[in-house]
């Protein structure tokens, strides 16, 4: 019994339209609260990681162990003034940091979360098509930072937005090209071959270790998703001040700055359910979600300390990244899975 | 033809190093132009020095190359000196090259630390300020201020080094070896860091001569000019090291010849304190009351090698207690003015990982 | 007033002195680059309140050897030497915006720290010190300076 069931089953009383208006109105509320969380301690966890990395101590002011830090940084962007530049566009300036957070929380929303004991199947959308849903919303956010830089009346803010569309158009087709191995694959097993939820069932040998070509090109793909470094070229802070956001501050700029931390987040919950087994485990069926969470801390960490240990890469070499060993590798992977599943079954 | 987007790097911008503004124009990516427009930070310190005592003038070369200041003291007072005919005791000048050399090497760091964040790695910055803060603790000790430490004076030091000192100084050499290789792997190891750098901003040995280049671009561009060698000064002459070099003249060989530099710098100090005599520290004749009666006449240059190349002060005396005209040749301004050259197409990012590896001091450069 | 004379000398440094005539200034940096003294060091001008000193500092990589070559103007206007070193376009573009004096044939004289329509130079003698001058930034960005405070920043 899932979460979404159980709700449904408490207001059932009050008929079919407003029991599942009810439900996916709590079940939202308490996702979003869920995933709030979840991001700030993504970033409280980074700024303590990299402290350590970098031979500091990190927040440790405001509350035991800093533990606060992130509510009073909140508080202050909050708090802060949101300065408009004189000639923006008015609407498209607004709307994207919009953009970029919702089109995150949708794509979390999107997700299957396991079991957790009592609580059933955390999950708030079962979509038959939730893979190509939840590409198309991930698809989303690369708008909300063009808006943000096309908008914004700064050639910084322009080359930045340039540079976002020129790296997200080189690393989205292999990414696609890499799910859609997975997805035949999964099609050997499952009839619903395009249910987030079915493919990860299908796992008991994760995808990642039948196909580590397409786990290594959808990473990489996730790490420039996400834009930190070595792939942060839209907002290079050394070259173009702040990229698409040099305009923006405020509670719009900390917008973007979730956005990020969630983009990390989100990108180690999708590699964790499509390559590394997701809420399968060795023993208690229940405890999917730990499981989950687990193999996302993991994924988490190695993307820190991915981006505490490189430089920022050059645009035109991403590019050719993207076009020249990305793409023929992924190509090459969904070959390879093709055969795999034809010929030999897997 | 397209049209180029004119755009204003600077002077509020993350990679200038302070007050630099470039005027860039632009062709998409690629940059085509660079312009280098500078004075933000003009207080016009030869004037002032015109205007004070020869002894007062430190505090304005304290604040040239601010992040290794003993250095700049020992460039100005090797021409005061001179000008004044007062002399350094053999402990003073000793004093003063382990002195210089630690600021070179505290200066070197901070070029590291600023270069790896123009590269976006932020997380060497914390490993070099955390060496570096040993020798500025060292400062502390011997001069009682940590970045300005206006230690060097007219005829010595303003007080003599104690044990203290000497012990900070021996643990900083018993650390920094295995430290400096750690922070080097940080970047050489790095294949994105090469191919950031390999064949970027070329200097070729014509160029660098023409433009009045000195220092590390001059020495990764494959002339062997270091004017401790060239010229020895205070105790170099009694010193052996080696002068790092390199014929590549790019980014890379720029970076390979620094961290040799600090390497070198390493071997310098702990040379000198085996050596470091006994004696006074200071010459009777340069007393504090003596002090704002010296005066100079006739004209003196004279060149160190500070950390940015060299350093040269020229001081023209009239038989008065001020010195009459005082020119000062700062190596960062003609190491930046060779940016119109190598700034010709080539990428915003490679154009900021050139103007990295250029060491700006803009204290010095601006004056 | 005292009667320039051509000719060598040695400072208190110990490095020569090539003092020549304005007229032959060029020709003879000319003779000593292609002598092997191929790095322009620094340019330098020295206010003798009657008459301006302008001192060319010059180094040998072969010889390592250090000279400078002195030559004095009375109307403030020597040969640029551009077109032997490039870098003496910075040089000559300081010693113009701090010392006013003028090279003739230099392809982009203007000031080279202070703003454009500063007024005086600051390291001549006579400057007026207790003068105060303002830098404003227009809408360009290109800054300019004034006698009164303006609209401040």
């Amino acid at each position: 019994m899932s979460l979404l069931a159980r709700t449904y089953n408490i207001f059932s009383f009050l008929g079919y339209y407003a029991d599942t208006f009810l439900t996916y109105l709590i079940d939202s509320i308490i996702f979003l609260l869920a995933a709030a969380i979840a991001i700030i301690l993504t970033i409280y966890f980074f700024r303590k990681y990299m402290a350590r990395v970098q031979l500091r101590i990190g927040p440790n002011r405001v509350g035991k162990f800093g533990t606060l830090q992130l509510i009073a940084d909140a508080l202050k962007l909050m708090g802060k003034e949101s300065i408009l530049p004189k000639e923006r566009d008015d609407f498209p300036y607004k709307v994207a940091p919009i953009l970029v957070f919702a089109g995150l929380m949708v794509a979390f929303s999107l997700l299957p979360f396991g079991s957790f004991f009592w609580v059933g199947n955390v999950v708030i959308s079962n979509s038959e098509v939730g893979i190509i849903l939840l590409f198309a919303v991930l698809a989303i956010m690369p708008i909300g930072e063009m808006l943000a830089g096309i908008s914004s009346h700064n050639k910084y803010a322009l080359t930045g937005a340039l540079r976002s569309v020129a790296k997200d158009i080189s690393f989205e087709v292999p990414m696609m090209i890499s799910v859609l191995a997975i997805v035949v694959m999964a099609s050997a097993r499952t009839p619903s071959s395009l249910t987030i939820g079915s493919v990860v069932s299908t796992e008991i040998l994760p995808y990642g270790i039948l196909q580590p070509l397409g786990l290594f090109v959808f990473y990489i793909a996730m790490i420039a998703r996400a834009s930190y470094t070595p792939f942060d070229m839209g907002e290079s802070e050394s070259e173009l001040v702040s990229g698409y956001s040099t305009e923006y501050s405020g509670m719009r700029f900390g917008l973007f700055y979730v956005g990020m931390f969630g983009s990390i987040l989100l990108g180690s919950f999708i590699i964790s359910l499509f390559y590394l087994g997701g809420y399968n485990g060795p023993y208690e069926w229940n405890l999917g979600l730990i499981y989950l969470l687990i193999k996302t801390v993991i994924v988490v960490v190695i993307s820190f300390t991915v981006w505490l240990s490189m430089p920022r890469i050059r645009i035109d070499k991403f590019v050719n990244l993207g076009w020249k060993y990305l793409f023929p590798i992924s190509v090459f992977n969904l070959v390879l899975a093709g055969f795999l599943t034809l010929y030999l079954g897997w | 033809m397209s049209e180029w987007v004119d755009l204003n790097v600077g002077p509020h911008h993350p990679s200038t190093h302070g007050v630099l503004r470039l005027k860039v124009k632009l062709d998409g990516e690629i940059v085509r132009e660079v312009e280098p427009v500078i004075g933000y930070l003009h207080r016009n310190a030869e004037k002032l020095c015109e205007n004070t005592f020869f002894c007062d003038n430190l505090i304005y070369f304290d604040r040239m190359d601010y992040v290794g200041a003993p250095g700049m003291e020992v460039g100005y007072l090797e021409a005061a000196e001179k000008l004044l005919g007062i002399f350094p005791p053999e402990r003073a000048v000793w004093i003063r090259t382990i002195m210089a050399e630690l600021s070179r090497i505290a200066s070197h760091l901070i070029w590291l630390a600023a270069f790896g964040l123009e590269l976006g790695m932020l997380t060497p910055f914390f490993y070099c300020f955390d060496l570096r803060e040993k020798i500025m603790t060292m400062f502390v000790e011997a001069s009682g201020s940590r970045l300005l430490t206006n230690y060097c004076s007219i005829g010595g030091v303003y007080q003599d080094f104690n044990e203290k000192v000497i012990a900070e100084i021996e643990e900083f050499l018993r650390v920094s070896p295995k430290k400096i290789e750690e922070i080097n792997s940080l970047f050489i190891k790095n294949d994105i860091f090469i191919s950031r750098n390999k064949g970027i901003g070329v200097l070729d040995k014509e160029t660098a001569i023409e433009y009045g280049v000195t220092g590390h671009m001059l020495r990764a561009s494959g002339v062997e000019y270091d004017v401790r060698k060239a010229e020895p000064y205070l105790a170099y002459s009694q010193l052996n090291f080696e002068i790092p070099t390199s014929t590549k003249g790019d980014n890379l060989a720029r970076y390979i010849v620094r961290v040799e530099e600090i390497r070198q710098s390493v071997k310098i100090i702990s040379q000198a304190v085996k050596k470091l005599p006994e004696g006074p520290f200071f010459n009777p004749k340069a007393k504090k009351s003596m002090m704002i009666r010296l005066r100079g006449d006739g004209e003196v240059y004279a060149r160190t090698e500070s950390s940015k190349g060299e350093f040269g002060v020229y001081i023209v005396g009239d038989g008065g207690v001020k010195p009459y005209r005082v020119r000062v040749r700062s190596p960062s301004l003609r190491n930046l003015s060779v940016m119109r050259e190598l700034g010709k197409n080539v990428m915003i990012a490679d154009l900021v990982s050139i103007l990295g590896t250029t060491d700006l001091v803009f204290g010095e450069i601006d004056r | 007033m005292v009667e320039f004379q051509p000719g060598e000398e040695r400072g208190k440094d110990g490095r020569r002195i090539i003092k020549v005539r304005k007229e032959n200034l060029f020709e003879t940096l000319k003779r000593l680059k292609s002598e092997g003294y191929i790095h322009l060091s620094l340019i330098t001008g020295v206010d003798r309140k009657d008459y301006l000193e302008v001192v060319y500092h010059l180094h040998s990589l072969e010889k390592n050897e250090y000279i400078s070559v002195k030559t004095v103007t009375y109307n403030g206007v020597v040969p640029s030497v551009t077109p032997l070193w490039k870098s003496a376009d910075w040089e000559e573009r300081e010693e113009y915006d701090l010392m006013g004096i003028k090279f003739e044939g230099h392809p982009n004289l203007k000031r080279l720290f202070l703003p454009e329509n500063w007024v005086g130079h600051p390291l001549r003698k006579d400057y007026d010190l207790k003068n105060v001058q303002y830098i404003n930034v227009d809408e360009d960005g290109e800054d300019y300076a004034t006698f009164d405070q303006g609209d401040g920043w």
